[in-house]
């Protein structure tokens, strides 16, 4: 059974369909890359999986549960995680508090499982390098620091399914390589990635699987080497290649 | 003048327990309003409420014992309503109700006569057998403040605070570990309505009178002051703003002017600060649109 399933999801936004009959399932430990130009709707189906848009149709399921109209926090209880593209940190509290804040919101069985909470937000920060500014205003960080903090406490929150929108965003060809290697980090543990991501070699390197969208549609799914040399894909980044 | 500058006997005693008194209603309304940045303007409502029903009862029975589960009864079911109307309404129509469900209470109170004597207010008010004396009162309210102060910064360092505070400054990214917005909410209303309920217990007492000139917008002007000079959230801060206030505020009274100068000169001067230390905290007060 796959871990999540998503089955004829549209979504009609003041009049406009931004989601068009959207079918895709995936498995448990894949890393399955979301490709395609601005305005496809990509964040828009991730904002509908994770809960904070309501879809006109169709229906979402976590293993074998609808969690079609269940609220974004529900969802995040039940194992999505979510990356935002714009640094979904909380620029007001320090950075051990962004870490603890995500701790605390896990259900007290998981919270349980963490065992010492503090020694956990000290290992979250040490994984990524900023434990030096760990009584920092999150909001004093670069913006690479802030990808990482985001990623690695979303990672520690113990989620089974992780949606990373656009996690190389701003972010410096070293931090880059850190993103990748914490992605295959999550893969080694079984977990299950969603991401998007406008970096084609990038996606090509970590996915299993890559999914193109455009204008709300799925068009092209398959492995990175089988979509890159697909002349659909070149159509939509590119346009008709008019010679042909 | 000196002697009223540096207060001493029953002038300090009186402002210590001003100063108590309204610090418990503030730091309920700062987890609100501060903490939460939730735009409730409806403090005072919860006060009319709690505070009528309290000594309405009072007088009708004599017995604080029906009195105060009533009084907390009525600060819950308005703590209740609040929080109901904050999650279904955008911040800026919920400023706009709160506003409303105010002046609602205030004219049910001040036209309800049989029941609430409308602006005669509720003279005689008895006190507790064991507050009978003013330095008993003040000295049960400052006990009373001062655990509610720890309390408070108890609150502001735990899960709940700081899941309120990301919730204020990004619900989305809030929502997304998992923080669940209504039941923040509800514990962060029935915190500023047990806030009312307490000063409102105490205040009247002091008084001996009810009147409905003491829930009028004016206060939740003080209010909001008082918490934006003393940084929204911060127990300590808004405390000691609180402390600083009502000590400018009373010791206004020395100065040699007109009493119907003074009144106007106040009003003036506290919309200075609030301007200022709006002004101050320009950046921080409110949380600033971030997209996703």
């Amino acid at each position: 059974m796959p871990l999540l399933s998503v089955s004829h999801l549209s979504l009609t936004l003041n009049a406009q369909q931004i989601l068009k009959n959207v079918t895709f399932s995936v498995d448990q430990g894949e890393v399955v890359g979301l490709i395609g130009p601005n305005g496809s709707g990509k964040t828009t189906l991730f904002n509908v999986l994770s809960g904070f848009l309501k879809p006109t149709d169709g229906s979402i399921h976590l293993r074998d549960a609808d969690i079609t109209s269940v609220s974004p926090a529900q969802r995040a209880k039940l194992g999505i995680g979510r990356v935002f593209q714009n640094f979904g940190i909380f620029r007001e509290m320090t950075l051990e508090e962004n870490v603890l804040v995500a701790l605390e919101a896990l259900p007290k069985e998981q919270r349980m499982l963490l065992g010492n909470i503090k020694d956990v937000v000290k290992g979250t920060l040490d994984m990524v390098g900023l434990s030096q500014h760990a009584k920092k205003k999150a909001g004093s960080l670069s913006g690479g620091q802030m990808r990482l903090l985001e990623i690695a406490r979303t990672l520690k929150s113990g989620k089974e399914l992780f949606l990373l929108d656009e996690p190389t965003a701003g972010v410096s060809p070293k931090m880059t390589k850190q993103v990748a290697e914490l992605i295959a980090e999550l893969k080694k543990e079984g977990k299950t990635v969603l991401i998007i991501e406008h970096d084609l070699p990038f996606i090509s390197q970590i996915c299993d699987r890559v999914m193109v969208l455009d204008l709300g549609e799925v068009v092209l799914n398959g492995k990175p080497k089988e979509i890159k040399h697909d002349k659909k894909l070149q159509e939509i980044y590119f346009g008709a290649d008019p010679t042909a | 003048m000196l002697s009223c500058l540096l207060p001493t006997g029953n002038y300090a005693l009186h402002l210590l327990a001003i100063t108590s008194m309204t610090m418990v209603h503030v730091l309920g309304y700062n987890v609100i309003f501060g903490k939460g940045k939730i735009l409730h303007f409806g403090p005072i409502a919860v006060s009319l409420a709690s505070g009528y029903g309290t000594f309405v009862t009072l007088t009708w029975t004599g017995s604080y014992l029906l009195a105060v589960p009533i009084g907390i009864a009525m600060a819950v079911l308005l703590s209740l309503l609040f929080t109901w109307l904050s999650l279904r309404l955008e911040p800026d129509g919920l400023g706009i109700l709160t506003i409303a469900m105010h002046q609602i209470v205030l004219t049910v109170v001040l036209n309800w006569t049989p029941v609430t004597r409308g602006a005669l207010g509720l003279p005689q008010i008895p006190r507790m057998p064991w507050l009978q004396s003013n330095v008993a009162l003040t000295s049960a309210v400052v006990l009373v403040a001062t655990a509610w102060f720890f309390l408070m910064l108890l609150f502001e360092r735990s899960t709940y605070g700081r899941q309120l505070q990301a919730l204020a400054e990004h619900e989305w990214y809030a929502k997304a570990l998992g923080i669940n917005r209504p039941r923040l909410y509800l514990i962060a209303f029935l915190i500023g309505g047990i806030g009312a309920f307490i000063t409102n217990l105490f205040y009247h007492q002091y008084l001996y009178l009810v009147h409905p000139s003491d829930f009028l917008f004016p206060v939740l002007i003080f209010y909001v002051m008082i918490i934006v000079a003393g940084k929204p959230g911060s127990t300590m801060g808004v405390a000691l703003s609180t402390i600083l206030l009502i000590f400018l505020r009373e010791e206004l009274r020395c100065l040699p002017i007109a009493a119907s100068v003074l009144g106007p000169l106040r009003m003036m001067l506290f919309g200075i600060i609030l301007l200022a230390a709006v002004w101050y905290r320009r950046d921080s007060l409110f949380p600033k649109k971030r997209t996703i």
